[in-house]
């Protein structure tokens, strides 16, 4: 009886893998982005790309992975980088919805077994970073990171030497988006300075980025001389944020700041301060609730609608960035929608491993590519020219580019549909990472 | 045992209905003077609607003891056919002529329930009723299995982000009273809790069908030798459950004004606890779980202890169930039970 | 393959046949030849143009903690018939014990092998902790309470961030070595074989717990908590060692875990793990350790690989234009349902346990006999 049990799991064990691998041979060729005319030389390389692509977290990965495959598409359609197709790896790292380190290591597990690959875009969520780096690090593959701001991915300080422990000295990973330290610390000064709020209401997401964000901001706002009355967290399940803000309405609270992005909760904390009549409140986020305008489907815009008014936000980027409109326009053209608020950084993410390639690929044979292409992109003294300016990597893998963009709603623009509009910006160069060592412990 | 299956009435509560009202009402007082009155106002409506949740829970539980882990996503489905429904009126704001906003609610809670039930009774047809003498965590795991693709065809037809439901019940509509600002909608919202549940109950202790339901739950082979038609028993129990849920939905969309492809199953989870909470099988319990769930997730709120709201509710569960072991209102059973 | 499996047939059939050490033995041949071939059959032409071995054998070393999982989840609801929903948080327990054993986060570096036997030592205290004011409660209100304690273990790890880095979790955990020899992130084998060593090592145990006075004990409580306190069965011990031992396996594969990614967070841990697991052993079989561990490996392939890989299996032909990525609920539902619907006992019920069923048929018909422990089925 049990032998037969066995052999039974055993036949089962074949044919599910047998299922697997039959795909096996088509994976490849489905890979391949769409469109674009191939290198005349019939040469191909490929980029992984590691996102959450299912579940809830579809509304994040989803975005930011076309930013790649537009970026892709592009250089295909103008025949190739260095002599060379590009294809692309699409790898989902969401299980059952969540975004799940383990799987985000399997997929770079068989990103870094395919030699083709040359270089990965994501992941989006640090937790899954801190579970990729370590085997990217050990096989040299490059990474760049659209969304991770957790500090402790890349500095010294905050405990990265162990994460990329097997080469600490080889960079691997790199990111085009700043640090939470910067960023809440952005958000302060401007809710201080600029606009003169004095009593501060901060909740967070409890999620890597919001919460990083939040005790930044709570931690300069305070430096300032303004007050904190309460930080609250409220995880990304909540639906219901009116008690929060009741209880907190008797304070007088200036400004309500949100640390996390649109998909967990930023949006409906701004609508339901208006159900409570906080909605006269500022309202301030980091560059996970600058996501476009109101017609957006899922936008901080959309989803909060009239009550989006009175709204600020930074992102990590130069405003006056030549050609911004292309992209948003190209993007538009491609997929029918407008870019989300990871778009730009994916496809800059991209821009870099193929400018990284282009500049190697004319005296390097093909099966030194990833390590060329890491060490070019690494190398702090090479510069991209990005969706998101000229940018290039310090020692440990961060942006250059320090520079925060300040935003505020405005409901008229774009016709009435509603949309951030520039203010100003700051270079938060050294002042950043130095004013806040104990950020995001 | 054969207790803890059947769908008890108030009136069979040991002690009488006398003791549990005045129980009621001092906690509401307590409550009131712990939180204030803007805060009870939040209270009572979000825990009117995981109270409206509960109940389906603890039906179905009641008449075939499957914890149902779809009846959250029913609920989230409930929210997005309101809004779908309300989207497909044409409304996109507040209705300001009271008898015409009168005659909007009434269709579309009638449709919306209406439409909700039918899923449940789908749902139960084809996931459980073959399982009905399966292996007790079989329909369990399909439940499971119907929850993701629930979740997952609300996803692929509204996309994974919140969507706006039309509010056609002006928010600004407030009175003062006590110092705090009530909206008539949150009144609106815990008056058609509090009516649904009343009506149930009438439902489950005057009619016939809430009899057969009854005995259904108390012994199947039983009563289906009195000539209870159990598989028209069953079906008529998950669609009023699943109506339930429905109006859970229907309130939500009116009061937050949104609708997202997973809401249900956190606010499935909480609801299941509000059914244990209460004494699992027994309604009168399940509504008063969902009212103190929502207690517990305001005060937390209040008292800057959100992040440990779970920690909160769970904590708080097992300690009833120590010294209360089938919940607050479920029956004292024997050793055997 | 399967010529292979029909020529262990005989030899198997006199193992199982011997006394429980032939049991022993049986399970380690059957786990080393399981062990051997997973990655033979993976280099095998088609398999081998889908991922390299080594892919194969990374994924096979993470399906490995999956079984492990299931088989401790089976000691509770397969064998004692107590509904578990939060096994999760034993998971975590286990993790985070490693967690805080080896990584310059703590600044201690207890060596894995150790730490195996901490961890489950670890997991199982809590296990009793969960389990002692649990014991009066009958059925689902067990199953509410061991939800709320999964969701609760989870929330104390993201919040007390002093202690447990909160929400960015502990990286930089260190890797296992055996004898000198480094474990490195690239080289998935000696996972691979850790793994087997300690599935060998916990079905061996759990046969032997099974056909122990525990084990019957067990089985008695799930059928009839009454009359086996009457027959003199010490419930409230019985019911504590299902928990402790079903949570002890549960620490194993969150050290592993922990060692192999060398990170934990608080997200690895939520109920979705509880529920994937409670899946894997009702589909695998309940009560059935070789039924429940193929359950979990299946499960665990179909969600990390089939169906994150059907875009490209369907490339080509007339589906190729959906994103499946986007349907994997959907079709991960319907796989449940239909599972479910079409073998209600799970893929390899346990001969034992389809006798219970076909006699608590028969027998349930005048008393309709939904004592609060069918938790684990009728």
């Amino acid at each position: 009886m049990q032998t037969r049990r066995i052999g039974a799991l055993a036949v089962v064990a074949v044919i599910l893998t047998g299922a697997c691998s039959s795909a096996a041979t088509t994976a490849p060729a489905s890979a391949a982005a769409p469109g674009g005319s191939a290198a005349a030389s019939g040469k191909t390389v490929t980029i992984g790309v590691d996102l959450p692509l299912s579940g809830g977290e579809f509304a994040n990965g989803d975005p930011t992975k076309k930013g790649v495959q537009l970026a892709v598409d592009q250089a295909n359609a103008n025949g190739g980088v260095g002599g060379y197709k590009i294809l692309l790896s699409i790898k989902d790292d969401a299980v059952n919805g969540v975004h799940n380190p383990q799987q985000g290591a399997t997929n770079v597990q068989s990103l870094v077994a395919d030699p083709s690959v040359i270089g990965v875009v994501g992941p989006f969520n640090s937790n899954v970073g801190a579970a990729e780096i370590p085997i990217t690090n050990q096989a040299g593959l490059l990474q760049c990171s659209p969304a991770n701001t957790n500090p402790g991915l890349t500095k010294p300080q905050y405990g990265a030497l162990q994460i990329r422990k097997a080469f600490p000295n080889r960079i691997n990973y790199i990111r085009v988006a700043t640090t939470d330290d910067i960023q809440g610390l952005a958000g302060a000064e401007f809710a201080y300075k600029d606009l003169g709020k004095r009593r501060a209401y901060v909740v967070d997401d409890t999620e890597t980025y919001g919460k990083g964000l939040a005790d930044v901001f709570v931690k300069q706002f305070t430096a300032l001389g303004g007050t904190v009355i309460k930080e609250d967290g409220a995880p990304a399940t909540t639906t219901d944020y009116t008690p929060l803000l009741t209880a907190v309405q008797g304070q007088n609270p200036d400004v309500v700041y949100f640390g996390g992005v649109t998909a967990t909760g930023g949006g409906l904390l701004r609508k339901q301060m208006a159900q409570v009549g906080m909605g006269n409140l500022a309202f301030g986020g980091g560059d996970g609730i600058v996501d476009g305008p109101g017609n957006v489907q899922g936008s901080f815009i959309k989803v909060a609608g009239a009550a989006a008014a009175n709204s600020f936000g930074t992102i990590a980027a130069t405003h006056d960035i030549p050609n911004a409109s292309a992209f948003a326009d190209a993007y538009q053209k491609a997929y029918g929608e407008q870019p989300g608020a990871y778009s730009a950084s994916a496809y800059a993410c991209t821009q870099v491993i193929l400018q990284a390639l282009q500049a190697v690929a004319g005296n390097t044979p093909q099966s030194g590519l990833r390590e060329a292409v890491r060490a070019y992109a690494t190398n702090p003294s090479n510069k991209f020219n990005t969706q998101l300016g000229t940018i290039s990597f310090d020692q440990n893998g961060d942006t250059s580019q320090h520079i925060i963009s300040f935003y505020k709603t405005d409901m008229s623009a774009d016709g009435g549909v509603g949309n951030w509009v520039f203010v100003r910006q700051q270079d938060f160069g050294t002042s950043g990472s130095s004013a806040s060592p104990a950020a995001s412990q | 045992m054969q207790m803890q299956r059947s769908i008890q009435l108030p009136a069979r509560l040991e002690g009488g209905p006398y003791r549990l009202i005045g129980a009621i009402a001092v906690s509401l007082v307590v409550a009131y003077v712990l939180v204030g009155p803007q805060q009870f106002s939040n209270f009572l409506t979000i825990g009117a609607i995981y109270a409206l949740i509960a109940l389906g829970y603890t039906m179905v539980y009641g008449i075939i003891e499957l914890i149902n882990f779809a009846h959250g996503d029913i609920f989230g489905l409930g929210a997005f056919v309101a809004l779908w429904l309300l989207t497909m009126g044409g409304f996109n704001g507040a209705i300001n002529n009271p008898v015409e906003l009168a005659v909007v609610l009434v269709a579309l809670f009638l449709l919306t329930m209406g439409i909700m039930g039918l899923v449940g009774v789908a749902i139960e047809r084809f996931a459980y009723r073959p399982l009905r003498n399966a292996p007790r965590l079989a329909p369990l795991i399909t439940a499971i299995g119907v929850s993701f693709i629930l979740e997952n065809i609300m996803q692929a037809f509204f996309g994974p982000s919140p969507v706006n439901s039309p509010q056609i019940f002006t928010l600004n509509a407030r009175f003062d009273i006590a110092g705090a600002s009530i909206g008539y909608l949150n009144v609106f919202i815990v008056l058609v809790a509090v009516a649904l549940m009343i009506g149930l109950q009438l439902f489950v202790g005057r009619t016939r069908l809430g009899r057969a339901m009854r005995s259904t739950a108390q012994d199947r082979e039983a009563a289906e030798l009195m000539g209870v038609n159990i598989d028209q028993t069953i079906a008529i129990t998950f669609f009023i459950g699943s109506a339930l849920a429905g109006a859970g939905g229907i309130v939500w969309a009116l009061y937050f004004g949104y609708a997202v492809f997973n809401q249900g199953f956190y606010a499935g989870l909480f609801a299941f606890t509000a059914a244990v909470l209460g004494g699992i099988g027994n309604t009168t319990g399940a509504a008063l779980g969902g009212f103190f769930i929502g207690f517990v997730y305001v005060a937390a709120a209040q008292f800057g202890y959100s992040r440990w709201f779970e920690v909160f509710i769970f904590g708080i569960l097992v300690l009833v169930l120590v010294f209360r072991p089938t919940g607050l209102l479920g029956q004292q059973l024997g050793e055997r039970a | 393959m399967s010529g292979r499996a029909a020529r262990r047939v005989p030899l198997l059939d006199r193992l199982r046949d011997a006394s429980s050490s032939h049991r022993s033995i049986s399970s380690i041949v059957t786990m080393a030849l399981v062990t051997a071939l997973l990655p033979i059959v993976a280099t095998f032409p088609p398999f081998s143009g889908f991922n390299p071995q080594s892919v194969w054998v990374n994924s096979f070393a993470d399906a490995g903690v999956y079984v492990l999982l299931a088989l401790g989840l089976n000691i509770v609801v397969g064998l004692a018939g107590l509904l578990d929903l939060g096994y999760a948080a034993f998971f975590a327990i286990g993790a985070y014990t490693y967690a805080y054993g080896a990584s310059p986060f703590s600044g201690n570096d207890f060596p894995f092998w150790g730490m195996l036997l901490v961890g489950a030592f670890v997991a199982a205290m809590f296990g009793l902790l969960l389990g002692a004011p649990t014991l009066r409660l009958r059925g689902d209100y067990l199953a509410i309470v061991t939800l709320g304690f999964g969701e609760i273990v989870p929330t104390v790890f993201l919040n007390a961030d002093r202690y447990t880095k909160g929400t960015n979790g502990i990286s930089g955990v260190y890797l296992p070595s055996l004898l000198g020899y480094q474990f490195q992130f690239t080289d998935p084998w000696p996972f691979y074989v850790t793994m087997a060593v300690i599935i060998t090592v916990a079905i061996i145990a759990i046969f032997r717990l099974q056909e122990s006075r525990l084990g019957r004990a067990w089985m008695a409580i799930r059928e009839d908590e009454l009359a086996a306190a009457s027959n003199g069965v010490n419930t409230v011990s019985t019911k504590l060692l299902a928990f402790a031992l079903g949570a002890s396996t549960a620490g194993l594969g969150g050290v592993f875990v922990a060692s192999k990614l060398s990170f934990v967070s608080p997200d690895q841990f939520g109920f979705t793990v509880s529920f994937t697991v409670l899946a894997m052993v009702v589909l695998g079989g309940m009560g059935n350790i070789w039924g429940v561990g193929a359950g979990a490996f299946i499960i665990f392939i179909i969600q990390t690989v089939i169906l994150k890989q059907l875009n490209a299996f369907l490339a080509g032909t007339p589906l190729s234009g959906i994103d499946f990525l986007q349907y994997q609920y959907l079709l991960y539902g319907l796989a449940l349902v239909a599972m479910m619907l079409l073998r209600p006992e799970g893929l390899f019920p346990s001969a034992r346990r389809r006798r219970e069923l076909h006699a608590a048929e028969e027998a349930e018909e005048p008393t309709a006999p939904t004592g609060a422990l069918e938790g684990a089925g009728q």
